[in-house]
């Protein structure tokens, strides 16, 4: 059995921890008494992979199984996640090229042969062929690539279909091939609660029309917490609830398969950022000096090349198939097994480390506005109950914000961050003043369809995600940050982790309660 | 932009951090949740060559021995015990101070100690290569895992089989009050297994001279001294339990011939009235109060009055 997460109280004996501070990292000391919350050892991976997709395939959750829903003459599509998950993409073979193959092994067996594969990026970038080669894997890539496996394109008339209006009115648009196919197959890599469920298809292959319902400054502002997709306790997850209804009443069959990966995030040579401090062997104390110094001293874009290519060695822990809401339930107790950390009590300042990937910048650039979805925005609600800062606290983040931007993934970014924050950083102000503007701008529709960029509307939702938290916080300093990207997202920039505690004793006092919360992998506080 | 750091305030950092060179602790609150520590020994056997023998051999003679007698006034009584006997043999003593490896080990005769190896505690004097280093060479020391158990005494046994004494506390740890402490019966087993005799030691007046807690005797040349007993072979069919009990009972014989005289002794030996070694009931400040008093000088009569 794994060792469960904990929460350690630092004393004298406890040596500097270690932080992430985008393509770097540090070790820090932090003040005796403050608390640092690590999430649990990794899961036992499954050994045998295939065997575990087929016996899934063979006796899913609430359906027949999925050989018996294959039939010659049958339109098949298959969803797959797209190059956001996981963090860091795998080493190969990637858990979705395992699915793939059983899945398209079935179908050919069951005489199946109208099939359309479709990367579910949703307003996300189109992923290049070798991305997609990367995740589907060389044998699914060469027999339907790309005639056959593409990407959803969210903004091709020709390919959406409307499909009903929820009872609250939100527009349940998707993409037509795989709404008007006898079968939906959805391939998921679940590194989140807040993932999979009915957010795959309603999310993955949707158009902006729909997505709007749920990715809205009322809804994230409302959903308490991302984390917890439970009826009642998160808003987008409730929205997309009743999109997975109007699907389903629309007689669209979708046949959900879900995957959960264990919390081994990076290979061995940077395995002491997997471990806890106070186990660092020599080997790994050198280690970590040796990844420093040379980090440090490597040229921008040589350190971002390495960065990159980091393949964790992420386990397959569980594979679940059937309908959508029998498969997610499972997908959600294996999930909280690997990352529920038992917090007691809320802190009046939440440390964080912000690391080099988020889920909008594999192979890309982390922009200032990146920053802001994955501190304010995703870390901040890595929990459940309530949050790990207590109201009007203040989150301190490592990151060295730097206003740099991909020209050709992020060009509605760019625009954003000089025009729209510019004049005002509320959430509210910005979705009813700009983002129809930008979410039905032409140019960015193009490049969107045509080259790889995100949609132009992305950058609103990066923002919107941390609406919560700059709702709910009485300030964000960020240790190291870019001074004058940070003043533009209304943060403010420290030096060093010192200068930060002492700019928040302004708002919590000179004694104030510390937690960090040491992530990477993955966790989630269940505050009580 | 955060400050930069030279690799040095790096190195200092991670140093401190880690206690290099010290023995690593773990934040309170993480004990008891912090995984087991790799089961890697400090390799031992070079120090048990011919090479780290004679080194070993200058080091005890030529540095340790004119340290502990300089600092301490050792004396040696029963080595006659040892004319009889032969190799291997184990040799168990009560323990109270840093000192009593390194009396033991002074006071052997060369053709005994070139082949006697130290059972010493892995999680305390196997922490950090320089500590585990200086064990192997000086002492011939190998790690013994305090927990007990098959692993902890195959070493143990790889040496017997070779033909090595062992130098073997029972009591597992320095005493913190100068009192004998309660035997585990880990040697009693494996003296009862490998079927060796055990020659009883007692070291009386190393806890006054350098208790726990102090690297360094105390000033004034306080008086140690080490009396060999006469060796105990197992007996058929002896149980472990009751060979425990023939080894303290023959250090506590010896504690008694150390305060009163060998006759004296003998006949409360005879009569099973030979005082206990395990202290005073009573609070602690009382059994270290008696522990700690100094032991009176006898041996040498001054030539005049």
């Amino acid at each position: 059995m794994a060792r469960p997460g904990f929460v350690l109280e630092v004393d004298e004996r406890t040596p500097p921890l270690l932080i992430h501070q985008g393509e770097g990292f540090r070790l820090e000391k932090f003040p005796l008494g403050s608390r640092v919350i690590y999430p649990p050892d990794a899961l036992s991976k499954i050994r045998d992979v295939r065997g575990a997709i087929r016996r899934a395939l063979a006796d899913p959750h609430g359906s027949e199984p999925l050989a018996e829903l294959l039939k010659p003459g049958m339109k098949l599509t298959i969803a797959i996640d797209d190059i956001s998950l996981p963090l860091p993409p795998m080493q190969a073979p990637d858990v979705r090229q395992l699915v793939l193959e059983e899945v398209i092994e079935l179908a050919a067996r069951n005489g199946v042969e109208d099939i359309k594969l479709y990367m579910a990026n949703s307003l996300h970038r189109r992923m290049t062929g070798p991305e997609i080669k990367h995740a589907v894997g060389e044998r699914v890539y060469r027999s339907f690539y790309p005639k056959d496996l593409k990407n959803h394109d969210a903004e091709d008339p020709d390919n959406l279909l409307f499909v009903g209006t929820t009872d609250k009115g939100e527009e349940v648009e998707l993409n037509k091939r795989a709404a008007e196919s006898d079968l939906l197959v959805y391939v998921n890599i679940n590194l989140v609660a807040l993932d999979g469920g009915h957010k795959s298809v309603g999310t993955g292959l949707a158009s902006y029309r729909s997505v709007r319902h749920h990715h809205n400054v009322h809804t994230l502002l409302h959903s308490n917490s991302y984390m917890d997709p439970r009826a009642g306790h998160s808003a987008i997850h409730d929205s997309l609830r009743r999109m997975g209804k109007v699907i389903a009443d629309a007689g669209i069959r979708v046949f959900t398969i879900e995957t959960t990966l264990n919390n081994d995030t990076f290979p061995e040579q940077f395995g002491f950022m997997n471990k806890r401090e106070w186990e660092w062997s020599t080997k790994e104390q050198a280690t970590y000096l040796a990844a420093r110094k040379l980090n440090d001293m490597g040229p921008s874009p040589a350190k971002h090349q390495v960065w990159m290519r980091i393949r964790s060695p992420h386990g397959v822990t569980g594979v679940n198939a059937g309908s959508t809401d029998a498969v997610h339930e499972r997908t959600l107790a294996k999930l909280h097994e690997q990352q529920l950390v038992e917090v007691d009590g809320q802190s009046d300042v939440l440390v964080i480390g912000v690391p080099y990937l988020g889920p909008y910048n594999v192979n890309s650039i982390m922009n200032p506005i990146l920053v802001h979805c994955m501190g304010p925005g995703y870390i901040f609600n890595m929990y459940r109950n309530k949050p790990v800062v207590r109201p009007g606290g203040v989150m301190i983040m490592f990151h060295p914000v730097p206003w740099e931007f991909h020209q050709v993934h992020h060009p509605s970014y760019v625009d954003f961050f000089e025009e729209v924050l510019a004049e005002t950083t509320d959430p509210s102000t910005i979705e009813s003043k700009f983002e129809e503007q930008y979410a039905t701008d032409p140019w960015y529709i193009h490049l969107y369809r045509k080259s790889y960029a995100y949609h132009g509307v992305h950058p609103f939702y990066m923002w919107y995600w941390g609406a919560h938290a700059l709702d709910y916080l009485g300030d964000v300093i960020v240790v190291g940050g870019n001074r004058k990207a940070c003043e533009r997202m209304g943060y403010r920039a420290a030096t060093t982790f010192r200068d930060a505690l002492e700019m928040a004793s302004d708002t919590v006092g000179r004694s104030p309660s510390i937690a960090y919360f040491h992530m990477p992998p993955f966790m989630v506080a269940d505050v009580r | 932009m955060a400050a930069k750091r030279s690799l040095t305030d790096e190195l200092r950092d991670v140093a401190e951090g880690w206690r290099w060179g010290r023995r690593p602790i773990m934040p309170r609150s993480a004990e008891g949740v912090t995984a087991p520590a790799e089961r890697w020994s400090f390799p031992t056997d070079w120090a048990r060559t011919s090479a780290g023998r004679v080194a070993r051999d200058a080091i005890l003679v030529g540095a340790m021995k004119p340290i502990v007698w300089n600092e301490t006034a050792p004396q040696v009584f029963g080595l006659d015990h040892l004319d009889h006997l032969r190799a291997p043999v184990m040799f168990i003593s009560n323990h109270s101070s840093h000192l009593d490896a390194t009396l033991i080990l002074t006071t052997l005769p060369l053709k005994w100690r070139d082949k006697t190896a130290t059972a010493a505690a892995k999680d305390y004097f196997f922490d950090v290569w320089w500590r585990s280093a200086f064990t192997a060479l000086v002492y011939g020391g190998f790690p013994i895992e305090r927990g007990g158990g098959e692993r902890a005494t195959a070493k143990a046994k790889e040496l017997i089989r070779d033909g090595w004494n062992l130098v073997v506390f029972p009591e597992g740890t320095r005493s913190t009050d100068g009192w004998v402490q309660r035997f585990r019966h880990g040697t009693a087993r494996l003296a009862l297994e490998m079927q060796m005799p055990v020659v009883p030691i007692a070291i009386v007046g190393a806890y006054a001279a350098m208790p726990k807690g102090r690297s360094w005797p105390k000033r004034g040349r306080p008086p140690i001294r080490v009396r060999y007993g006469e060796a105990l072979i197992p007996r058929e069919g002896e149980s472990h339990q009751d060979l425990s009990l023939r080894m303290q009972r023959a250090i506590a014989e010896l504690f008694d011939e150390d305060r009163t005289s060998w006759w004296e002794a003998r006949r409360r030996a005879a009569n099973g009235e030979t005082p206990k070694i395990t202290g005073p009931a009573g609070p602690t400040w009382l059994r270290v109060w008696e522990g700690s008093r100094p032991i009176r000088r006898h041996g040498h009569r001054p030539t005049w009055r």
